[in-house]
């Protein structure tokens, strides 16, 4: 029997006992819970009957240096971590203006690689503040945070990573070479150590 | 009493409307899956028994009759054996319900395939970053002759010339409720997916569409997804 | 001698407790003695056999609904007593105060549930915990000193009704509304956590305080808060009901029936009252998840979980056919002579409710068999495939909220007859208000189709609320104003109700609890395998979604669970002493409230029937 079937008949046997208590019994109170449990074994029952469908978790990935070898690889990474463990998609847009943050629509093409890292590890230390450098200055609600120190701590093959997405999303070619990658293990990732 | 009671004035009712969604509709259109009539006819049984019970004498005219000819109080004759029928036919009715629930069978289950499940994260807050001009919208015509039409079809109609040969269709994206209501990362990620890389509800083993990022730039993607748009007469969803 | 009682029966009561306590927390104790492997974190605990999810939820899901209990029961007791205070109707205190005394016990049960939660998932899931506790520290203890706050308040406001009475009620009163101010931050302080789950923002550094601030201000904690604080009026209003038609079928004498015939009464009203602006609040909610993240926002309407929504149609659906055919029932049951003159009209509001709710439940994406799927080409029906979208829905759920309205305009004049000179003018004001409503609800709802979906989003759908709302805000006090003037033709009888009113009134109780375990279920399982939408995920066994079947057994488990718990507190306080509750003084009232739209009439005994 699946779980389902189990689930039915024992939504069955509850719907019967309520209907045999609703027939035979004449106390009040034990009638009026007979038909709550008529009521929500009938709601279990129309549930189950719909097609079931468990949401599985996807697995959880590990950026495994060696087994890049394209560019397009390490962009898919970076957009992956852009959208989920780097957290940038909190704020920041791409291609609307609904955001809390700038828009980063075409970042890549705008500014250099290396900007963009100083952005995401010393985010403080050169402030636009209109992103467009056009009209009156622009102030954000949110400031934006350390991206290489907790709590969102991404090591620098992710921040490469990172970036390479950015380039490629803006139509630009991937300036990130997949040999500046750290080898797995505890050194290379700079950033990480004043934790 | 006037007439016939409500008893038999609910039952003819339910009747009708079965009959009404289950052959009268599919004169007109496509006829409705069961768990719809279901639904509409559970819908009319709660309105008719709402409806009768709502004062003393209605309640005595809508449930005596079916207590009465149930419990087989003053009733003789034919109704007396149509009672012992349906008493009868009852625990039959449950028997075979739960043996027909429970027999292995070779018809494949009820499906409930969304058709536009939620995209992953990753794909949500994309935008096209290829600027839409007329050269670049030609260039995707190109390439959707090219890779699209033979399913979705020359027209953006989803009538192709293999379009036939898959259930369930190609999509027609002249339908509104395709890619109009869709934006263009959400487009981006069925082309570039495919079929497999649908989530469970959307039914992954169902969609025959290939995943086009082995063959395709994420360039000549965004491409066509303008092309389509532009070619079906459609615009992309959007949220502000 | 009768204090002593009630103390004694406390006692007894929390001893039952810790036992149910200690039940609990047995099994967690052993999940303890299991050791994390040497140098790691420990990131879960599991409960062998039961599954620590499936722990959390049971709890987690009864400490919800006795918290949306005791928040609700405070507004519905306030506002009872307002009334009692403006009409010097004796019932309305009376019955808030019987209320108040439930509150007391449950209040403690909620905070009971409220620390087993605390320790299971402490004990459960110490990396959320220890993540949710690094940003929101500061706001734990601003929740402590509400706590204080609020327990002192309560107590004062039990304890000092009767010595509060007179001249100074206003200070009780005061009381009332300091108890319902404690008690709304009590709900926003923990949801401000929960929100912050399902749609965080990003934390820079900054004070502690800082941290805290930053996340409590997430994108749905504002339309959680609303959603929140409606819902629990509605629960305390249908639970009222409940506990009043269960009384009702029980009461052993006329005079009991009486009583207890409007206090469901008056129950059905609060809860009607509240639902009527409750899909707004709903919707909005949607919006701002849509905003935030289409992701989840399509796994919840489109995806996943949209089946969930169609049993969500359902249950709604069954509560405001409940609420009406409760107002029905009053109609031809206590107002004498009413049927023939009212058959009609409720007929087709009864039509029109079960249109819309056929609209409402018919999904988008079909269940079908092959051979029917093949025949539609898909799971989408050509011709039904329009009811599935949201413009459909919206529209049938502002005309379902429309029918529920005038049915209670309906009951409201049911037995009355204008004198006011200009009756006929508003009459017809009104007629014209509904109607031209009716039509731009519809009409906005077929133009919806035809225009993008963030016109439809945030101009169509918007005027269609403000119409209602419009509707609501008009003719409810020009009614006040015509009945304040009216004469009362036929005397409404109470007590006469048939037991399936009784019936009525409980299952409403079960669709609004049965509605917030689903809720519970939908807004847990949008965040698929998330802990923290987007920033923590989860990776314990346990962090798939289950499918909705197993769920909704769930969910009736714990609706069952609570409507025993509620039976059983509700038993206790009827234990220390007060042996009728309110029930002993309804013959003294004057005929006097016939004006106020939650009198409903002056009660009757009717003495003769039955």
């Amino acid at each position: 029997m699946t779980e389902v079937q189990l689930l039915q008949t024992i939504g069955m046997s509850v719907v019967g006992l309520g209907g045999a208590i609703l027939l035979f019994v004449k106390a009040r109170f034990v009638r009026v819970m007979a038909f709550v449990a008529i009521v929500l074994g009938a709601f279990s029952l129309v549930a189950l009957s719909v097609p079931q469908m468990a949401s599985m978790p996807p697995a959880v990935e590990k950026i495994d240096v060696a087994s890049i070898k394209e560019k397009k690889e390490l962009a898919a990474i970076g957009q992956k971590i852009f959208f989920g463990k780097g957290q940038c998609a909190l704020c920041h847009t791409i291609g609307s203006s609904e955001g809390r943050c700038p828009d980063l629509k075409g970042v890549g093409a705008k500014l250099t690689r290396e900007f963009i890292y100083e952005s995401l590890t010393q985010p403080q230390a050169y402030v636009y503040k209109d992103y467009e450098h056009v009209g009156q200055a622009k102030f954000f609600p949110a400031k934006m945070p350390y991206i290489n120190k907790k709590p969102i701590g991404l090591n620098n093959n992710e921040i490469l990573a990172v970036i390479a997405f950015l380039q490629s999303m803006s139509g630009e070619e991937v300036t990130i070479n997949l040999s500046e990658l750290a080898a797995p293990g505890p050194a290379g990732s700079g950033g990480r150590k004043d934790l | 009493m006037r007439g016939p009671s409500l008893a038999v004035k609910g039952g003819i009712l339910l009747a009708v409307v079965f009959a009404a969604l289950k052959f009268v509709l599919p004169l007109f259109t496509a006829p409705l899956p069961m768990s719809l009539i279901w639904l509409y006819l559970f819908l009319a049984t709660i309105g008719i028994v709402v409806y009768g019970t709502l004062s003393a004498e209605s309640t005595e005219a809508l449930l005596g009759p079916v207590f009465r000819f149930l419990s087989g109080e003053g009733i003789g004759g034919m109704a007396k054996s149509a009672r012992l029928a349906v008493l009868a036919l009852v625990p039959l009715l449950v028997g075979w319900q739960t043996y027909s629930g429970l027999v292995p069978s070779s018809q494949p289950p009820a499906e409930n395939r969304t058709i536009h499940p939620a995209p992953p994260g990753e794909f949500v807050g994309l935008s096209n970053p290829v600027p839409n001009t007329p050269e670049n919208v030609m260039q995707g015509r190109g390439f959707y002759s090219a890779f699209c039409s033979p399913c979705h079809g020359a027209k953006f109609n989803g009538n192709g010339a293999a379009s036939d040969g898959f259930n369930p269709p190609p999509a027609n994206f002249s339908d509104p409720g395709t890619i109009a209501m869709l934006q263009e990362s959400y487009l981006f990620w069925r082309i570039k997916k495919g079929g497999v890389g649908l989530s469970v509800e959307g039914h992954p083993w169902k969609s025959a569409m290939p995943r086009w990022e082995v063959e395709l730039s994420d360039d000549m993607i965004w491409k066509i997804i303008m092309a389509e748009y532009a070619g079906a007469g459609q615009k992309p969803r959007t949220w502000e | 001698m009768e204090h002593m009682r009630n103390q004694k029966s406390v006692y007894a009561y929390a001893a039952l407790f810790l036992v149910l306590a200690f039940a609990v927390a047995m099994p967690v104790g052993l999940a303890w003695a299991e050791d994390a492997p040497a140098g790691a974190a420990t990131e879960y605990r599991d409960i062998p056999g039961m599954g620590s999810r499936n722990l959390i939820w049971i709890v987690a899901q009864q400490h919800l609904l006795l918290a949306g209990f005791v928040l609700g029961v405070p507004i519905f007791a306030w506002v009872c007593e307002i009334v009692g205070v403006r009409t010097g109707d004796q019932r309305y205190d009376k019955l808030a105060k019987e209320f108040t005394k439930l509150l007391t016990s449950s209040y403690a049960t909620t905070a009971l549930f409220g620390g087993i939660l605390l320790f299971l998932l402490i004990g459960l899931y110490p990396k959320l915990m220890n993540y949710l506790s690094d940003v929101f520290f500061p706001s734990f203890l601003v929740y402590c000193a509400l706590f204080l706050l609020e327990t002192a308040t309560l107590y004062l406001y039990w304890y000092g009704w009767d010595a509060m009475q007179g001249s100074k009620k206003g200070l009780h009163l005061f009381l009332g509304f300091l108890l319902n101010v404690f008690a709304f931050f009590i709900m926003v302080v923990p949801n401000s956590w929960a929100t912050f789950q399902a749609s965080p923002v990003v934390i820079a550094e900054g004070s502690m305080w800082a941290k805290a601030w930053t996340a409590t201000w997430n994108p749905t904690w504002w339309p959680v808060n609303i959603h929140r604080l409606i819902a629990n009026v509605v629960l305390g209003g249908y639970i009222c009901g409940a506990y009043a038609g269960l009384k009702y079928l029980m009461a052993q004498n006329a005079e009991e029936r009486v009583h207890y015939d409007w206090m469901g009464y008056v129950g059905n009203f609060i809860g009607v009252f509240g639902l009527l602006p409750l899909p707004f609040a709903g919707y909005w909610l949607m919006r701002e998840i849509y905003q935030y993240n289409q992701q989840m926002g399509i796994t919840l309407m489109g995806g996943f979980l949209s089946w969930l929504f169609i049993l969500q149609a359902m249950l709604i659906g069954i509560l405001f056919v409940g609420s009406n055919y409760y107002f029905w029932l009053g109609i031809m049951h206590r107002i004498p002579g009413s049927e023939a003159r009212y058959r009609r009209p409720i007929l087709t509001m009864l039509v029109i409710l079960l249109v819309c709710l056929g609209v409402w439940m018919t999904p988008h994406s079909l269940v079908a068999s092959l051979e029917e799927a093949r025949k539609m080409g898909g799971t989408h029906h050509p011709l039904l495939g329009v009811f599935g979208v949201m413009s459909a829905k919206m529209t049938v759920a502002n005309l379902m909220i429309l029918v529920t309205f005038m049915s209670f305009i309906m009951y409201w004049r049911a037995g009355k007859e204008e004198t006011a000179r200009w009756a006929k003018v508003a009459k017809a004001g009104q007629g014209v208000i509904l109607g031209i409503a009716v039509i731009v609800v519809v009409v906005l709802g077929v133009w919806g189709y035809f225009v993008p979906a963030i016109t439809r989003i945030n101009y169509f759908s918007t005027t269609q609320v403000l119409v209602v709302l419009f509707v609501l805000l008009t003719v409810t006090p020009l009614t006040g104003l015509l009945m304040k003037s009216a004469r009362t033709t036929t005397e409404m009888v109470w007590g006469v109700m048939p037991a399936r009113a009784g019936y009525a009134l409980v299952l409403n109780a079960v669709m609004v609890i049965l509605l917030m375990t689903l809720m519970g279920y939908a807004r847990s399982s949008s965040r698929v395998h998330w802990h923290v939408y987007g920033v923590m995920q989860d990776t314990s066994q346990y962090a798939y979604s289950p499918a909705l079947g197993y769920a909704a057994a769930f969910m009736a488990l714990n609706t069952f669970m609570f409507c025993m718990l509620v039976a059983f507190i509700f038993w206790v306080a009827t234990l220390g002493g007060e042996k009728k509750g309110g029930a002993t003084d309804t013959a003294s009232v004057k005929g006097k409230g016939a004006t106020s739209p939650a009198a409903g009439g002056a009660p009757v005994p009717a003495t003769g029937r039955q």
